[in-house]
C-alpha cells in the first residue's frame, strides 16, 4: 500500500466519520464544527487528485465562508451564551434505511458506471487552465452564476432589513 | 523542504521515512521560529510603545533592556492554572486555540525566506494563503461561543464580521500584482521583481505596472483588520468589552491565541513584503564572505526579514498612535472606501497590461 | 443567563413602552476600564442600538454632608478635597468662599490672586486627566501617557505650595494658609512654556486625527433646551450651545480682571464638549499668565474671628470647576458646626442627561459619550 493510498483511506475515514457526527450530534454547534473539518478532509481528497485550485478554494469558500454563515446563523437565533441549541430527529430509522440504499446505490454507479485508468494521468497546473476555460468555453454560465449570487445578496439584504415605520 | 528529502534519500534512508522526516523537522523549524519571533515582536512592541509613550518600558529582566521578558511571561503564562468555566463547552473551548495556532502556522508553508529556502513551493502559493487565513475565523467564533459568556459572543461575531469584510479588499488588491506576474508561485512573485539594474528598489512591485502602490496601501489596510490589529482592534478592545473572544482564556491557552496573532503578523508583513516590495531581493553583501552556494541564501533571509520586521515596526506604530474604529465605521471603511480603491487598482492594472502589449 | 429575570428596576423607573422582546440588558460597571469609577450603567440595548440607559451611583458614598453637620468649619476643609479627587483646589475654594459669604468675610488681593493661580493650574490638570482618560477609552494609548507627563508638572508645582500632590487642603476661611515658595514663579513660567508647545502635540494625536473625529462628530448630542432642563453646567452646558460661565456671568474673586475667551459649541455633541475643554486648557495658561504678572504682594490672610461660629443663616455658593457649577449650601445655627451642609455636585448632574445624550447611540459610543462628561464619582456619590 504506497503512501497515496494511505493517505487517501484516511482522509476518506476522517470526511465520513465527521460527516456521521455532523448528522448525529446533539448539540448543534459541535455539528457545525465537524462540518469544517470534514470539509478540510474533502480538500486533503482534492489534492490527491491533483485539483490543488479546487482544494484551495474548497477550504476558502466552504469553510471559510458557508461554515462561518451557518455559525453565524446559529449564533444569532439561539439565546446568547444559553444552552446549546438542541437537535430534534425524529426519523432515525427511515433515514438510516435510506442512507444505506443510497451508499449502495452511489457505490454500484461509482464502480461499475466508469472506466477508471489504472493511473491517473498527471495534471499541467491547474489555475491558468481553470481561469482561460472559464473566460472562453464557459463564459455564459460564469456570467449567469455572478448575477445568480448578485440576486442572493440583494433578496437577503432586503430580507434583513428592518420594517421603516 | 524537497532540498532535505533529497539529500535523505540520497543518503539511503527510504522515500517514506524521508518525506515524513522532512516534514516534521521543517515543522519544528518553524515552530521554533515563531516562538523566537513572537517573542522578539512581544518585546519589541513593548519597547516601541514605550519610546513612543515617553516611558521606558522593560528594563530588567536579563539585564539589558529587559530582553527576557518575554520569556518570562511566556513561562508565567505556561505555569498558569487551567481555567475552564464550568457551563463552556469544553470540546470546542479546548479546539478553538488550537485551530488558530495551527491555522497560523499553516500559513508559513509558503513564505518565501531566501532564495530555495521555502517550505514548499507550491503552484498555488497566494491562493493557498488566502484560503487558510479565512480558517482563523473559525477558530475565533468557537473560542467565542464556547466561553459561554456574552461579551465573548459578542466580540467573536464582531471579529468574525470584521475578517469576513476585509479578506475581499485584501484578495482584490494582491490580485494586481497577480495578473502583472502572471502566477501564484511566491518564488516567480520574488524574482519577477528582479531586472536590469539588479536588486534595486525601482523593479519592486509597488512601483510596477499600474497603481500597485495604491493596492500596497489597500493590502496594508485590509490585513491590519485581518490581523485585529488596530485600528481595527474592536475584538480586543480592552476598554469595550474586555479582550472580546478570548476573555475566558488562561495560560497556555491563552499564549496560542496570543502567539498566533503575532505569527499572523510576521505572515501578512512576509506577504507584502514578497508581493510589493521585492521579497529576499537585496544587495548581496555577504557571498564574499561565505561563497557562492551559502551567500546569496544568508543575503536573502537577511534582506527578508529587514524588510518584514520594518513592516511590522510600521505596524506597531500605528497602533500606539491611531485610536479606535467603531464597528460600524470598520464596516463602512472595508465594504465602501476599501472595496472600490482595490476594484479601481485592478482594472487600471489591467489596462495597463493591455496597453503594454499594444504596444 | 437571561439577564431580564435577574435585574431589578428601581421603583418608579421603567424603560420605555414598545418594547418588542428582543432587547437586550447589559450591564457596563461597577467594574469596568471605562466608567472612570465605580459607576453601573445598565443599558438597555437593541441589537448594538442603545434604546436606554439607568446609571447607578452610590458605590462611593462616603456620608460627606452628613460628617459635616459633625464637625466645625475648619475641619471640614480636608474632608472636601476628597470629593471631586482631580480637581481638590476648587472643592477647597467652593467651600471656603460659602462660609466667607456667610461671614462676611473679605480675603485680602493676594489671598484673591493665588487662588486663581491656583485654580486655572488645577483646571489644567482637570483637564489633562481627562484628555488622556477621554482618548484612552477610544484606544489612543499614548495620549494618555503624554498627559501625565504634564500633569506630573503641574502635581510638582502643587507639592511645592502645599506639601502635598491630590488632596491640599490649601484654602482657609478668610485667605490661604502659606505664600508661595520663592521658585513658585520660575517654575510656573516655565511649565507654561513647556505646555504650550505640547498642546499642539495633542492635536496631532486626538483633534485632528480622522478617526478621532469620526468617533466624536455627531455622537451623543444634547440639545440646548435639554441641557438647560436638565441643569447641566460646565462643558456640558457650554458645548450645547449656551453661553453661561460661572467666571464670566456671576464672577466671584477677580476673575473680572482677566481677559480669557469662554469657548461655546453648536450642536452640543461629544466633539463640542471636547473642543470646549480643549479650549479651555489654553485659556487657563493664559489667565494664570496675566494673574502671575498681576499678583501684588501684602497679606495672604484677611481679618478672621479666632472660632468660627457664623451669625445663623444660610448661603450658597458657587465656583465653576473643571466639570461645573459646583456649589456649596451651607445652613448654620450659631453653632461651630454647619446645621446642614450639602453641596451642588456638577458631575452628578450633568451624568443625569446621559440617557438623553444615549438616545441613538452604539455601544461603542457609551464610552465615548460618558468620557466626554467627565465624570469623577467621588462628587457624584459624595
Amino acid at each position: 500500500m504506497s503512501v497515496e493510498q494511505g493517505l487517501f483511506y484516511f482522509l476518506a475515514a476522517f470526511s465520513v466519520a465527521l460527516a456521521l457526527i455532523v448528522v448525529l450530534a446533539q448539540n448543534i454547534v459541535r455539528a457545525a464544527v465537524a462540518l469544517i473539518f470534514s470539509f478540510c478532509g474533502l480538500a486533503g481528497l482534492y489534492i490527491l487528485l491533483d485539483a490543488e485550485f479546487l482544494a484551495a478554494v474548497q477550504v476558502l469558500i466552504y469553510v471559510g465562508g458557508i461554515t462561518i454563515l451557518l455559525l453565524f446563523a446559529i449564533l444569532l437565533t439561539s439565546r446568547i451564551a444559553g444552552k446549546g441549541v438542541r437537535v430534534l430527529n425524529e426519523q432515525k430509522v427511515v433515514s438510516g434505511i435510506v442512507a444505506v440504499v443510497l451508499m449502495v446505490l452511489l457505490g454500484l454507479a461509482a464502480t461499475r458506471g466508469f472506466e477508471a485508468p489504472a493511473e491517473l494521468p498527471k495534471q499541467p497546473e491547474n489555475t491558468p487552465r481553470i481561469g482561460t476555460l472559464l473566460m472562453t468555453t464557459y463564459a455564459l454560465p460564469f456570467e449567469a452564476v455572478s448575477i445568480l449570487l448578485l440576486a442572493g445578496m440583494v433578496g437577503a439584504i432586503f430580507l434583513a432589513r428592518k420594517e421603516e415605520k | 523542504m524537497d532540498f532535505l528529502i533529497e539529500k535523505a534519500t540520497a543518503l539511503g534512508v527510504p522515500t517514506l521515512l524521508a518525506q515524513v522526516g522532512a516534514m516534521l523537522a521543517v515543522c519544528a523549524v518553524i515552530i521554533l521560529y515563531i516562538s523566537v519571533a513572537a517573542m522578539f515582536m512581544i518585546w519589541w512592541e513593548r519597547k516601541i510603545s514605550a519610546h513612543m509613550q515617553v516611558r521606558l518600558g522593560p528594563m530588567r529582566v536579563g539585564g539589558w533592556h529587559g530582553w527576557a521578558q518575554s520569556i518570562a511571561d511566556g513561562v508565567k503564562l505556561l505555569l498558569k492554572e487551567d481555567i475552564i468555566p464550568t457551563q463552556a463547552d469544553k470540546l470546542v473551548f479546548a479546539l478553538a486555540p488550537i485551530v488558530v495556532f495551527a491555522t497560523a502556522l499553516a500559513t508559513y508553508v509558503i513564505v518565501p525566506f531566501g532564495p530555495g529556502l521555502m517550505v514548499k513551493d507550491l503552484n498555488i502559493g497566494v491562493l493557498y494563503y488566502i484560503s487558510i487565513s479565512s480558517l482563523t475565523v473559525v477558530g475565533i467564533i468557537m473560542a467565542g461561543w464556547s466561553s459561554n459568556n456574552k461579551y465573548s459572543v459578542l466580540g467573536a461575531m464582531r471579529s468574525a464580521a470584521q475578517a469576513v469584510s476585509y479578506e475581499v479588499p485584501l484578495v482584490v488588491s494582491v490580485l494586481g500584482v497577480i495578473m502583472i506576474v502572471g502566477s501564484l508561485n511566491m518564488q516567480t512573485i520574488v524574482e519577477h521583481q528582479a531586472g536590469r539594474w539588479g536588486p534595486l528598489p525601482w523593479n519592486w512591485m509597488i512601483f510596477g505596472g499600474g497603481l500597485q502602490v495604491v493596492g500596497f496601501l489597500c493590502y496594508f489596510t485590509a490585513a491590519l483588520a485581518e490581523c485585529n490589529r488596530m485600528p481595527f482592534d474592536i475584538p480586543e478592545a480592552e476598554s469595550e468589552l474586555v479582550a472580546g473572544f478570548h476573555v475566558e482564556y488562561s495560560g497556555i491557552r491563552f499564549s496560542m491565541f496570543f502567539l498566533a496573532e503575532y505569527a499572523n503578523m510576521f505572515v501578512v508583513a512576509a506577504i507584502a513584503v514578497t508581493m510589493f516590495l521585492g521579497g529576499w531581493r537585496g544587495p548581496d553583501f555577504v557571498s564574499p564572505l561565505l561563497g557562492a552556494t551559502l551567500g546569496p541564501k544568508v543575503a536573502g533571509v537577511f534582506w527578508f526579514l529587514t524588510k518584514s520586521y520594518f513592516l511590522i515596526f510600521v505596524m506597531m506604530w500605528l497602533r500606539w498612535t491611531l485610536a479606535r474604529l467603531r464597528v460600524d465605521q470598520l464596516m463602512h471603511l472595508g465594504w465602501k472606501v476599501l472595496l472600490p480603491i482595490s476594484f479601481i487598482n485592478l482594472g487600471a492594472t489591467g489596462l495597463w497590461l493591455v496597453l503594454k502589449d499594444m504596444r | 443567563m437571561d439577564a431580564t429575570a435577574t435585574t431589578t428596576l428601581p421603583q418608579g423607573i421603567s424603560f420605555e413602552r414598545g418594547e418588542t422582546g428582543e432587547e437586550m440588558y447589559v450591564n457596563m460597571g461597577p467594574q469596568h476600564p471605562s466608567t472612570h469609577g465605580v459607576l453601573r450603567l445598565l443599558l438597555k440595548l437593541d441589537g448594538e442600538l442603545i434604546k436606554d440607559c439607568i446609571p447607578y451611583i452610590g458605590y462611593l458614598h462616603r456620608c460627606h454632608e452628613k460628617i459635616g453637620e459633625n464637625r466645625n468649619y475648619i475641619q471640614i476643609i480636608p474632608y472636601t478635597d476628597r470629593l471631586d479627587y482631580l480637581a481638590s483646589m476648587y472643592n477647597n475654594w467652593s467651600y471656603v468662599k460659602a462660609v466667607e459669604m456667610l461671614m462676611g468675610i473679605k480675603p485680602p488681593e493676594r489671598a484673591e490672586y493665588m487662588r486663581v493661580i491656583l485654580g486655572e493650574l488645577q483646571r489644567i490638570a482637570s483637564h489633562l486627566i481627562w484628555m488622556g482618560t477621554f482618548g484612552l477609552d477610544l484606544g489612543n494609548f499614548t495620549i494618555f501617557m503624554y498627559c501625565f507627563r504634564e500633569r506630573e508638572m503641574v502635581l510638582d508645582l502643587f507639592e511645592s505650595v502645599s506639601g502635598q500632590r491630590l488632596n491640599y487642603a490649601f484654602f482657609r476661611i478668610g485667605g490661604m494658609p502659606m505664600d508661595f515658595p520663592e521658585t513658585f514663579y520660575t517654575d510656573c513660567v516655565s511649565f507654561l512654556e513647556w505646555y504650550k508647545a505640547r498642546l499642539p502635540e495633542y492635536d496631532r494625536l486626538l483633534t485632528d486625527n480622522v478617526i478621532f473625529q469620526k468617533r466624536a462628530q455627531g455622537i451623543g448630542s444634547l440639545s440646548r433646551e435639554d441641557a438647560i432642563s436638565y441643569a447641566c453646567s460646565g462643558p456640558v452646558l457650554r458645548g450645547s450651545g449656551v453661553r453661561w460661565d460661572l467666571r464670566r456671568n456671576d464672577p466671584y474673586g477677580i476673575y473680572d480682571r482677566f481677559e480669557f475667551k469662554v469657548p461655546v459649541g453648536e450642536r452640543g455633541d461629544v466633539w463640542d464638549r471636547y473642543m470646549v475643554r480643549r479650549i479651555e486648557m489654553e485659556e487657563s495658561a493664559r489667565i494664570v499668565e496675566q494673574a502671575l504678572a498681576q499678583m501684588p504682594s501684602g497679606d495672604i490672610m484677611g481679618k478672621v474671628p479666632k472660632t468660627i461660629k457664623p451669625a445663623p443663616g444660610q448661603v450658597y455658593s458657587r465656583v465653576e470647576s473643571p466639570r461645573g457649577e459646583l456649589g456649596h449650601y451651607i445652613v448654620s445655627d450659631g453653632t461651630p458646626n454647619p446645621y446642614r451642609y450639602r453641596v451642588r455636585s456638577p458631575a452628578y448632574v450633568n451624568l443625569s442627561a446621559i440617557a438623553a445624550m444615549l438616545k441613538g447611540c452604539l455601544l461603542a459610543d457609551c464610552v465615548a459619550v460618558l468620557g466626554s462628561i467627565d465624570i469623577v464619582l467621588g462628587e457624584i456619590d459624595r
